[in-house]
């Protein structure tokens, strides 16, 4: 029994049999609308696999901290006195309440306001008021008696993930190749840097979690639900008529994936393609930061090639210049953070970064809140029951696998929802975090 | 140009003009009415409109629902005309409430008022918003008025944000 479960104790277990919603081409629509799936998504994916939790740049001196949910679960991400970042359970110890309930400060300890439990936050417990009133088993004990850790934590180049699971793949397993994604974006930092501090923009779509992940990674609907954007305001970056780009899609396999625009800005050889193309000249600090760093090849490459845009299972989206994370609130709601990812130190390219972001993300902005809207009406859409699948056949002929994962050169393929629905059915089916196919 | 208030201040004066209460009832109508481009028309060459995410918010470091200079508020609203603006196809039926009126500053040729607002937003379902909305208007030496900034401090600046993609 799951801690959110709140089925009476004699209710059939879940009927929902993973491998009877997922084929190779299609999905069945209950994966967007049932409260089955949902609550096995909360026990397989975010109870037992790795999750994105936050960045270290947001907790960068001891004592900071972030709150934020895991699958539901308060945690704390905080940075103790010995400098190590640590992912805790937002539970005081003691009766349960909340123990911290500011989005962000800093604190070395953190006191309850029920009884007045005090932790270090390190997670041990350091105070505790009226002792006399606790028999001497209880005061042996204490020193068992702290805030839960998350069950593992560990991060990679800054990003930082949990999983509440003791046992499981390591974090390097489940990244496989969405590593080369984040070192993508990390190659536009002089220092290997980023700043996740400019505030997150959280905006609700009342859709599906999976539906706001996966349409990130659509080459397929710029063309229709931007279409806004392209004749009103500007042209997009680069064509979205896929047969007029040498843009490709990725199953990057573990449920990874992206759209890459590498091979179409590397044939144009132009800088900042990815960032308004911006000349040069409007960078200066940042172009000589990043050549001090890197030499002008690899800087020019640098720059040419841009940022990823790439999903990173289960809720983590590396928008371009933009880190979003995905929290799943109900089968039909879901919330999305948004922040641009910063580069330390260089206000000019910050600036620009910051009026990009509002320009395109959130509630408000000119991209996805028509993505926010699209997704809501997908959900009213599936509350028709038939036909029974979503379709995703889109290039599956046209797949081709290298080094890098299955590609597609049609941007418009459905490869990376292919990939994403063939991972989350090994992990709903427990085939996956265990890796040994059987239930841990 | 007078900097953008703060989300709270102390009335300067207790008199506005009445053209100037009437330059905002416009403002609100138009918004309310989806009638973009006279909305937009209102606005100064150096107009500024900001939704900020918080209250004590600096538009150069923090990140905002909004910060639309006058080339952006004029995007904003080519994207609505457009009719393929899908989150507000069609346009959500809107009122909202100006109240609370104050004159908050005044410059050599500009007034800076703070007012509370409430506005219903009938969509998929009813939505409200509430929050707290700083003009900044200066009058022309013709002695018309245009529109130089305008801060809408949502009370739930916090998040999360429903798609808000019409004009606040």
């Amino acid at each position: 029994m799951t801690e959110l479960d709140t089925r009476p104790p004699e209710a059939a277990p879940p009927r929902t049999d993973v491998d009877d919603l997922v084929q190779h081409d299609r999905v069945h629509g209950s994966v967007y609308t049932d409260p089955e799936v949902f609550e096995l998504e909360m026990e397989q994916i975010f109870r037992r696999g790795w999750v994105y939790v936050g960045h270290e740049s947001e907790v960068p001196e001891p004592g900071d901290y972030v709150t934020r949910r895991i699958g539901g679960q308060p945690v704390i991400l905080t940075r103790g006195k010995d400098g190590v970042v640590r992912v805790l359970m937002n539970r005081c110890a003691h009766r349960g309440n909340r123990l911290c309930n500011a989005e962000s400060g800093n604190s070395t300890t953190f006191r309850c306001p029920y009884h007045g439990w005090t932790f270090n936050n390190d997670g041990s417990l350091v105070g505790v008021p009226m002792r006399t009133g606790y028999d001497k088993e209880f005061l042996a004990r204490r020193s068992e008696i702290g805030l839960a850790p998350t069950a593992r934590t560990d991060s990679y180049r800054g990003f930082v993930f949990a999983s509440l699971a003791a046992e499981g793949i390591t974090l390097a397993e489940h990244l496989g190749r969405a590593t080369t994604a984040i070192d993508r974006l990390l190659a536009l930092s002089p220092d290997g840097r980023l700043d996740l501090r400019a505030g997150w923009m959280k905006h609700q779509h009342m859709s599906n979690w999976k539906m706001v992940m996966e349409n990130n990674v659509d080459g397929y609907h710029a063309l229709f639900t931007h279409e806004s954007v392209y004749s009103a305001v500007r042209e997009a970056k680069v064509s979205h008529v896929p047969s007029k780009v040498e843009v490709c899609v990725r199953d990057m396999g573990d449920g990874h994936s992206e759209i890459d625009y590498s091979a179409e800005y590397t044939r144009l050889d132009e800088e900042f393609v990815w960032f308004g193309r911006a000349p040069r000249a409007k960078l200066p600090n940042y172009v000589a930061a990043m050549e001090r760093a890197h030499g002008p090849a690899d800087t020019h490459r640098a720059l040419v090639v841009g940022p990823p845009h790439t999903l990173i299972f289960p809720n983590l989206f590396l928008a371009e210049m933009n880190i979003m994370m995905v929290e799943p609130i109900a089968p039909g709601e879901t919330v999305a953070y948004t922040t641009p990812a910063l580069i330390p130190g260089q206000d000019e390219l910050n600036g620009r970064m910051l009026r990009r972001t509002e320009g395109a993300m959130g509630p408000a902005g000119f991209l996805i809140a028509d993505d926010g809207e699209i997704g809501a009406r997908n959900q009213l859409g599936l509350a028709a029951r038939k036909p029974d699948w979503i379709v995703l056949a889109r290039g599956r002929d046209t797949d081709e696998a290298d080094e890098t994962g299955l590609v597609n050169h049609d941007k418009s393929a459905e490869t990376p929802q292919r990939g994403w629905w063939a991972h989350w059915a090994e992990v709903l089916g427990g085939r996956y975090n265990s890796r040994d196919g059987a239930e841990s | 140009m007078t900097e953008p208030a703060a989300a709270t201040g102390t009335p300067v004066d207790p008199a506005l003009e009445p053209d100037v209460l009437a330059f905002l009832h416009l403002e609100a109508r138009l918004a309310d009415e989806a009638r973009y481009s006279e909305w937009e028309s209102l606005w100064a060459a150096d107009g500024v409109y900001w939704v900020p995410m918080g209250p004590d918010h600096d538009p150069r470091v923090n990140l905002s629902y909004v910060y639309d200079n006058r080339k952006r508020i004029r995007s904003r609203v080519a994207q609505l005309n457009s009719g393929a603006r899908h989150s507000q196809t069609p346009p959500s039926v809107m009122r909202r409430l100006l109240t609370n009126v104050e004159v908050l500053d005044r410059g050599a040729d500009t007034v800076t008022v703070g007012a509370n607002f409430v506005l219903y937003e009938y969509r998929h379902a009813l939505t409200t918003w509430a929050g707290r909305v700083v003009h900044t208007v200066r009058r022309r030496p013709d002695g018309s008025l245009e529109l130089v900034a305008k801060t809408v401090h949502l009370v739930n600046a916090g998040g999360p944000v429903p798609t808000l993609a019409f004009l606040i």
